[in-house]
């Protein structure tokens, strides 16, 4: 045997426990592979069983309770030519189920070997997730009454390739684990073991009578699931070199805007008005011309209701402080904007409000206007009505002369809603000379 | 070139600059965006994504990359980092190199998703169990964000350690002005790949505090990777010599170098009687604070600290010069390292600004608290309006 550097007998298991055959039969099936060690890695979760890797000569991984399927299909993601093969308990399919459930689902291209002799060994034999209904263990002692966790079905109902119930006293183990590992997908072998440290001294079971207890717990033992299913595509990883440049192409736009000082624009209205958007296009503009920008929104987690706010200062020079105190202009489309901007009070006589006109608002010292939303919205339409109003408050508040808004626009807007955002933007230059009555 | 960005795709940005080609992650406000630039990042096959079923499972993957050659990231919000603790401490006793993102949000458990904060500073360092050091950096704007995910990078390659770079919503969300070409970088670093010509022990080290060569499992050379304590053959030991050897070097192997891992601004005035030291969301209103002060004819002197852990002693105590009489702490969190600093610099009057509602701490507060501080006598201010 290749990839076990030593026998059985030799390993610091109690004498028969059934670990050590297990480890003997995934070596016999990757021998029958010719799999040289370094072509595998095994990975080994916590329990009796984790103190296997002394005894390979494969790559091996040794790490947390419960987690050895992650970090197997980490492995097998970055080097997907390595054979990765998992060694874990009852206890680790317990604490780690979730993993299991879903490495099943993506199709993981790794096999599990669940070495299962229904207690906790190496922690003085408590239950596990698979103890038998009526067993006696040092945490059941009236006899465990949990239903017990059938981990075949589990990974069977959700994605594994291959699946099978077997025990560690089966002598087709080998070429079962090479069907496992041979198939395309995420494979699974519950192998039936004896602790005979705790479990058997407690609960009539040996090796005849396992087929038995199969019967009783009504979990069948031999082959339950072959469906190979190819893994998930292979993924290039480290193999094809990264790119280093990670800029991208220079759009640098010819026009320079120049900006005196720096100002905070507020925008407040409703979740669907595409107001971060709009600001956004606003802030992508003022960079392209040579400005620094700086834009936070504030949004509820269910972003599709309620508020939505977007702070943004322009400025000549680098921004370091991004909060938004005192708004030059404040941009209120609906009530959940009134609501939610609590600085109505603290605003400058200098500030611009401007306001849908059908909104009452609170006192503040600041200059109101009154905008209308529908006129927006039927020049341009909803989507991009909040940018069409945005553009009207920047000319309307003369913070940029509409040939350099126009051209800058004409230059530095890109992407797919280029010809809506550039259109939102000359409507609203346009009603600022209109005014809302006459559009 | 300009660009204007979310910390969140700074941090991307960085992170590719530095070769990363692995990322697993679980979604969370507010570091979520990283995950799903990523997946446009990574779409034509540099690297691989997974998005998993929870943040156990996503550090879990990473690690198992790590060693397998990959250079890897995972991104997450305090919540996460908690699901991370155990994961951590692998990394660290098994030396996976791994950069861990921390996008802070405000106060314990769920917190506010969508405010922001500071609190997982002391956290950050004490992560996980052993309390054996991690390498800690602190963005402060998306520029910092990029610059720093490449150089925690560079740290965890060089160190086979995880490193956590902390964010907090409102970098990771605010899209600033960058021009990321003219952010200057040190060379990257790759981890020290073992000889291939001699049997490979992947724990072994020539002197104390060595980092171990790398060899990456699903190499020719076989790999033992162990989160228990081991000897240099990545075998369980019992062996206290080879113990305390193990143990000791993960502290001495980051430690012994934390003078190479400073990383701080400095801003300093001969003549200053007040230091502002600030890092994290703090530090920007920090910098417009000293401009409007030195216009009011102050002198102060400002120091950034972008590593957190080890604490910059080096800095802090070239940033103390004679002239200063007290030093100032602005932090988005109950004044959690303004103890470190106390500790670093006895005998100075060291005050701190808090502030935990999840707004920013203003300008004007820092101005006011300065000049106050130049009538002689503020005491630590914790109000938070
Ligand atoms: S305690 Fe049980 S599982 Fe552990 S080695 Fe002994 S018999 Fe095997
Ligand atoms: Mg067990």
């Amino acid at each position: 045997m290749t990839t076990l550097a030593v026998k059985k007998n030799d390993m610091a298991f109690c004498p028969g426990c059934s670990h050590g055959m297990v480890l003997e039969h995934l070596s016999a099936a990757l021998d029958r592979m010719k799999l040289t060690p370094t072509d595998v890695c095994i990975v080994s979760d916590i329990g009796c069983i984790g103190i296997s890797d002394r005894y390979l000569d494969s790559h091996t991984f040794h790490g947390l309770h419960g987690r050895s399927i992650t970090y197997a299909e980490g492995i097998k993601r970055a080097r997907p030519d390595l054979t990765v093969v998992v060694l874990i308990g009852d206890g680790g399919c317990g604490i780690g189920t979730a993993h299991l459930v879903h490495s099943a689902r993506r199709g993981a291209d790794i096999t599990v070997i669940v070495c299962n002799n229904f207690n906790f060994g190496m922690t003085g034999g408590q239950h596990s997730a698979t103890t038998p209904v009526c067993a006696q263990t040092p945490t059941t002692p009236n006899g465990a009454t949990d239903y017990p966790f059938d981990v075949c079905q589990t990974v069977g109902a959700n994605g594994a390739s291959y699946v099978g119930r077997f025990t560690a006293f089966d002598k087709d183990l080998p070429q079962r684990l090479e069907t496992a590992i041979r198939t395309p997908g995420f494979s699974l072998l519950d192998t039936w073991e004896l602790c005979v440290a705790y479990y058997t001294e407690r609960n009539p079971l040996n090796r005849k009578t396992l087929s038995e207890l199969s019967d009783s717990m009504e979990l069948p033992l031999g082959e339950l699931y072959n469906r190979p299913r190819p893994p998930h595509p292979a993924e290039p990883a480290s193999r094809s070199a990264i790119s280093k440049t990670t800029e991208p192409s220079n759009n640098r736009a010819p026009i320079t805007l120049s900006w005196p000082r720096r100002t905070e624009f507020c925008v407040a209205g409703s979740a669907g008005q595409r107001i971060l958007s709009a600001v956004g296009v606003i802030g992508k503009l003022a960079v392209a011309g040579g400005l620094h920008a700086a834009q936070s929104d504030d949004f509820p987690i269910t972003v599709s209701r309620g508020h939505s706010v977007s702070n943004l200062i322009l400025s000549d020079k680098p921004i370091f402080y991004t909060g938004v105190d005192n708004p030059e202009l404040l941009l209120v489309l609906t009530e959940d904007g009134v609501r939610r901007v609590k600085l109505w009070e603290r605003l400058s006589p200098h500030a611009l409000v401007l306001a849908e006109t059908s909104l009452n608002l609170p006192d503040t010292p600041a200059q109101i206007e009154r905008i209308n939303c529908k006129t927006a919205e039927k020049l341009v339409g909803k989507p991009s009505a909040a940018l069409a109003l945005l553009s009207y408050a920047i000319v309307r508040g003369q913070w940029l002369d509409e040939n350099r808004f126009r051209a800058i626009a004409e230059a530095g807007i890109r992407g797919k809603y280029r010809e809506d955002n550039l259109k939102a933007i000359d409507a609203g230059i346009n009603l600022a000379h209109t005014g809302f009555e006459s559009a | 070139m300009r660009e204007f960005i979310s910390g969140n795709q700074a941090i991307v940005r960085g992170a590719i600059r530095a070769g990363c080609n692995f990322v697993a992650g679980y979604p969370i406000t507010p570091a979520s965006s990283i995950l799903t630039e990523v997946m446009g990042a990574f779409a034509q096959g540099t690297g691989v994504v997974v998005q998993t079923e929870d943040e156990i499972a996503a550090i879990g993957q990473c690690i198992g990359a790590a060693m397998a050659g990959a250079k890897a990231m995972t991104a997450t919000s305090g919540p996460g980092i908690s699901l991370y603790s155990e994961n951590i401490g692998l990394a660290q006793m098994g030396e996976a190199p791994l950069v861990i993102v921390d996008c802070q949000r405000m106060g314990p458990a769920t917190g506010g998703a969508t405010a922001t904060g500071d609190g997982d500073v002391m956290f950050a360092r004490h992560v996980t169990s052993g309390s054996y050091p991690i390498p800690v950096l602190a963005a402060t704007d998306a520029t910092t964000a990029y610059r720093l995910t490449y150089e925690a990078f560079n740290i965890a390659e060089r160190l086979r350690t995880p490193v956590i770079l902390l964010s907090s919503k409102a970098i990771a969300l605010t899209r600033q002005t960058v021009d990321l070409e003219a952010v200057k970088l040190s060379k990257l670093v790759e981890r020290h790949a073992a000889a291939s010509d001699t049997a490979f022990q992947p724990y072994h080290v020539d002197q104390p505090g060595g980092v171990p060569d790398f060899a990456p499992i699903g190499g020719s050379q076989r790999v033992r990777f162990t989160g228990s304590v081991h000897d240099e053959d990545g075998g369980l030991t019992i062996d206290r010599v080879k113990i305390d050897a193990k143990l000791r070097r993960l502290n001495t192997k980051i430690l012994g170098v934390q003078h190479s891992l400073e990383l701080v601004d400095e801003d300093l005035d001969d003549s200053a009687d007040t230091l502002i030291v600030s890092y994290g969301l703090a530090d920007g209103a920090v910098r417009e604070a000293v401009t409007q002060a030195r216009d009011l004819g102050a002198a102060v002197s400002h120091l950034t600290l972008y590593s957190l852990w080890p604490v910059p002693g080096d800095a802090l105590r070239r940033a103390a010069t004679s002239s200063i009489q007290r030093v100032i702490v602005p932090e988005l969190n109950l004044g959690l390292y303004v103890e470190e600093i106390r500790k670093i610099l006895p005998g100075i009057e060291v005050l701190s600004i808090q502030r935990i509602d999840g707004g920013l701490i203003k300008p004007q507060r820092i101005v006011d608290a300065m000049m106050a501080n130049h009538r002689g006598g503020a005491s630590n201010e914790r109000s938070s309006t």
